[in-house]
């Protein structure tokens, strides 16, 4: 063979190849059956791609949702409050402890699960037949993984890289923000709600997580997990921001809030109360691992540095 | 050693709660069968826990107690209970039980956990009540009945207990005067007929003297006397237990001395 | 036998009437079993249950959840109504004391701080403990068994008081532990108020087959004890009198109870109200003879239980009320009913 049909036919041999290899790169196809290892360190088999799904937790509802499935949702918990579009699919009730017979009556081919308390459910809906996979990310990165499992399980890997990338983006758009914005101009950031007794995040929590990405510093970041503070810890720190998470609230129940938190005894000399710097959150942006977070991102960031 | 001619011996019995001051000290005297002894003493001589140490539910710190020529301290609460019984002074009952049933729990220490009562249980309480004029009681429920009524229905609760040694506590206080005399008469017939020794104690001095052959006066936890109702009740007696100078004359009837504030 | 002379003396042949007991509370407890099958989130009409107890599986769903998850729990609703309700009986019969109720003696206490710490360790060692949580619940009942019995120096001379008092006493100390337990576990604080509750949800043959044989054993041992827990109610003393062994026999049913007691708690929780109620009703209807009571607690506590439980799951169904609130909520008014009855 003399070299120009050699050459044509590297060529065509090459084109060939890097089609083949972007194809099954860019193809959206899983090899059903397949297996995931899921939180509690379960080997999870998926026998065909699920058409009916059922979460037992507002996390993966939202994120089932976020990945356009959410057709197949069959059922979902008495908390799951968003999307919209979720409103009227079958309740299968609390989220500790399931409801078993709800649950077998929707007869789902998987089930997506969350840890945390309702962890010590799961044996027995293993027991009964039910196909589960638990996830608890506890961070963003975990976070993102979780989104990218579950498409694959669901049969829409792509979608879920996608969205994770988006994510990812947006993300890293903040922490270069970030980045140029040096230690002492940094606030002090203090996350409280209303009630007497005060429940702060501390190191550990998606919201602690949240705050140091947005470059601000969490009066609670010595503390891990979820702690009750004093109200003298919280004076003592002089926080400059206080965000406080809530549920749904209209202007007057704000403002009123506001007031109640202004006013608390002792708090008087704090630079947030001063320059009334207290800002009231939706909390399902910073309590639940879903792609929201970084919604809840970029609303700490507008709030701590602009 | 027991002396054979005696029914119940008390020999140097001594008692206190652990540790307390002596409530007994050095009780010793016997009693032959089918006698009536009763105990008279101001309150807190020991009235009441003699009654306990000779039923053997208090053990005695030093001495002994012998029922026929047997020591209390070897025998065990089940046989205790088919030769003594007794009709306690407090007779609350937790569950409002019927008069009948009481009654008929007198039959525990005979009746055998696996194989259950007899007719003759039931026999035997029926007898009981007859005796003591309670069976019109029967199916009152036992928190319901004045407190005599309640200490008749005890009373046949213990006499269906078929005991040897029969012992009363202040027995008489609630019941009505006809009463009173109706049930010493009933036991001391009983105690001719079937044998039965009795040890009652007394409140009332001069229903003690009708009704006991002997009587055994207490003084802070020692006998200060004991002997027939002539011996017992005389002034001096009585002014070194009661501390007071009491009247004493002679019943008309029985012949036994009677105290007179 | 002279008819006439069994009138008069009252003879009961109590051995017939409770095998009458046994037999009517059987069968009374299995058709209310049977019918409460009907019930939960799920409708299943009468005709697929009957045809599934006959003919066996057809609809693999209906089967699973009439086998798997509610026959379990009818099945866990009536032992452990008819155990708490004899050790209920059982308890009030030897402290001489209507108050008293299952968990007076301390046990369930321990039970309960078991629980919660078998809870805040799984979620540090992660979730294979949760099949576990029995153990440590029984364990826990264990110790606090051991220390009530250690405390109340428990002798021939000592008395009823001194038992229930250590009993309360160490049902502070432990309910102070779960307390501060409570306070510093703020994620796992709704798993452990729910199984403080009680819950029969959790229910499944495995289980039933760990504590049947225990409570029906445990059950039979109390009865036995029965003419003896009438004669205790005349006083200390006078049971003495009549030659009981008071002492043995409050260790015995101390410990006869409190075994059953701690095994059926550690699988349901605290389920309260039942243990002190039943007893009471039972006395009410039947008389306070411990011989014909306890079996008819024993029967009643059972039905009681069952239906408590189906008003449970569909009472505000998809969400499970606790059971405990159930208890309390139907048996005082029915108790304040049955009270003014008597005294009419």
């Amino acid at each position: 063979m003399n070299i120009f049909k050699k050459s044509i036919l590297i060529t065509i041999f090459l084109f060939i190849a890097l089609n083949l290899f972007l194809l099954i790169g860019l193809s959206n196809i899983v090899n059903y059956p397949l297996t995931v290892i899921d939180e509690t360190g379960t080997a999870v088999t998926v026998p065909k791609e699920p058409q009916r799904l059922v979460s037992t937790a507002p996390s993966n509802t939202e994120i089932l949702f976020a990945l356009g499935l959410g057709e197949k949702v069959v059922g979902i918990t008495n908390y799951c409050n968003f999307p919209e579009e979720s409103k009227n699919i079958e309740k299968i009730g609390e989220i500790s402890p399931l409801n078993y017979e709800k649950i077998i009556s929707l007869n789902p081919d998987i089930t997506l699960a969350y840890g945390g308390f309702q962890l010590k459910d799961i044996p027995r809906l293993r027991e009964l037949g039910i196909n589960t996979i638990v996830l608890e990310p506890l961070n963003l990165r975990d976070t993102f993984k979780s989104i990218k499992m579950i498409a694959t399980v669901c049969g829409i890997p792509n979608k879920g890289s996608l969205l994770v990338n988006n994510l990812t983006k947006r993300v890293d758009k903040i922490k270069s923000k970030v980045s140029g914005i040096s230690i002492s101009s940094q606030p002090k950031i203090f996350i409280g709600g209303t009630s007497e007794t005060i429940y702060t995040p501390g190191a550990g929590t998606l919201f602690n997580e949240l705050i140091t990405m947005a470059g601000g510093q969490n009066i609670a970041a010595g503390l891990s997990f979820w702690k009750k503070i004093s109200p003298e810890f919280v004076a003592e720190a002089e926080p400059d921001i206080i965000i406080v998470p809530v549920g749904v609230m209209n202007q007057e129940e704000e403002s009123k809030v506001k007031e109640i938190i202004s006013k608390r005894t002792g708090w008087s000399n704090i630079p947030a109360i001063k320059n009334q710097k207290i800002f009231i959150v939706n909390e399902d942006l910073f309590y639940r691992a879903v792609p929201r977070l970084v919604d809840g991102l970029e609303l700490l960031y507008k709030i701590f540095h602009e | 050693m027991a002396n054979q001619h005696h029914f119940l011996t008390l020999k140097e019995v001594c008692f206190s709660y652990s540790g307390d001051r002596e409530i007994l000290s050095d009780i010793n005297f016997s009693l032959p069968k089918a006698e009536l002894l009763g105990i008279i003493g101001p309150n807190g001589s020991g009235k009441t826990t003699l009654l306990n140490v000779i039923s053997g539910i208090l053990k005695p710190n030093k001495g002994e107690v012998f029922l026929e020529n047997q020591n209390l301290n070897h025998l065990s609460i089940e046989k205790i209970a088919k030769k003594i019984s007794v009709v306690p002074q407090n007779t609350w009952v937790t569950f409002n039980f019927k008069a009948k049933e009481v009654v008929f729990m007198g039959r525990m220490p005979y009746i055998s956990r696996i194989k259950g009562e007899s007719l003759e249980d039931y026999e035997i309480s029926r007898e009981a009540m007859i005796k003591t004029h309670s069976l019109s009681l029967s199916e009152n429920n036992i928190q319901e009945i004045s407190g005599g009524e309640r200490q008749r229905v005890f009373l046949a609760k213990a006499l269906a207990q078929t005991p040897q040694l029969l012992l009363l506590d202040e027995f008489t206080s609630h019941l009505d005067l006809n009463y009173k005399y109706e049930m010493l008469n009933l036991l001391k017939n009983t105690l001719k007929k079937e044998s039965l020794t009795i040890i009652s104690t007394f409140h009332d001095l001069n229903l003690a003297s009708i009704a006991s052959d002997r009587l055994l006066l207490l003084n802070n936890g020692k006998i200060e006397k004991m002997g027939t109702p002539e011996e017992v009740l005389n002034e001096e007696n009585l002014h070194r237990a009661y501390k007071a100078k009491p009247i004493l004359i002679n019943h008309p009837l029985f012949n036994v001395p009677q105290v007179i504030m | 036998m002279n008819k006439t002379l069994i009138k008069n003396t009252g003879y009961v042949n109590w051995r017939k009437k409770l095998i009458l007991i046994l037999i009517i509370g059987s069968l009374t407890i299995l058709g209310v079993g049977i019918i409460c099958l009907n019930f939960g989130v799920v409708s299943i009409n009468p005709k697929d249950i009957i045809s599934l107890l006959l003919n066996g599986t057809q609809d693999k769903t209906k089967s699973l959840i009439i086998w798997q998850l509610r026959a379990p729990r009818i099945v866990l609703g009536a032992l452990t109504g008819a155990a708490l309700s004899t050790v209920g009986g059982a308890f009030q019969g030897i402290l001489r004391n209507p108050l008293a109720d299952p968990y007076i003696l301390g046990v369930s206490a321990g039970a309960a701080l078991g629980a919660c710490i078998g809870i805040a360790l799984q979620y540090v060692t992660g979730y294979i403990l949760a099949s576990y949580l029995p153990v440590f619940a029984f364990i826990g009942a264990m110790l606090s068994l051991y220390l009530v019995y250690k405390s109340s120096k428990i002798s021939y001379s000592a008395n009823s008081t001194g038992l229930l008092l250590a009993g309360v006493a160490i049902t502070f100390l432990f309910s102070a532990l779960i307390t501060v337990l409570l306070a510093l576990s703020r994620r796992e604080l709704h798993s452990m108020v729910f199984w403080l509750m009680g819950d029969l949800s959790t229910a499944n043959w495995k289980k039933i087959s760990i504590i049947t044989l225990p409570v029906i054993i445990g059950s039979s041992m109390l009865f036995f004890s029965s003419l003896d827990l009438n004669a205790l109610s005349l006083g200390e003393e006078e049971a003495l009198h009549l030659g009981i062994n008071t002492g043995k026999l409050r260790i015995r049913i101390f410990l006869i109870g409190s075994i059953i007691i701690a095994t059926v708690v550690s699988f349901t929780g605290l389920i309260g109200f039942v243990g002190l109620i039943i007893p009471h009703i039972a006395r009410l209807l039947v008389g306070p003879d411990h011989r014909i009571m306890l079996p008819i607690a024993a029967f009643l506590g059972g039905v009681f239980l069952i239906l408590c439980d189906v008003l449970a799951r569909i009472l505000m169904a998809p969400t499970e009320i606790p059971i405990g609130a159930i208890t309390a909520i139907v048996g005082a008014p029915l108790f304040i009913y049955l009270l003014r009855r008597k005294n009419k």
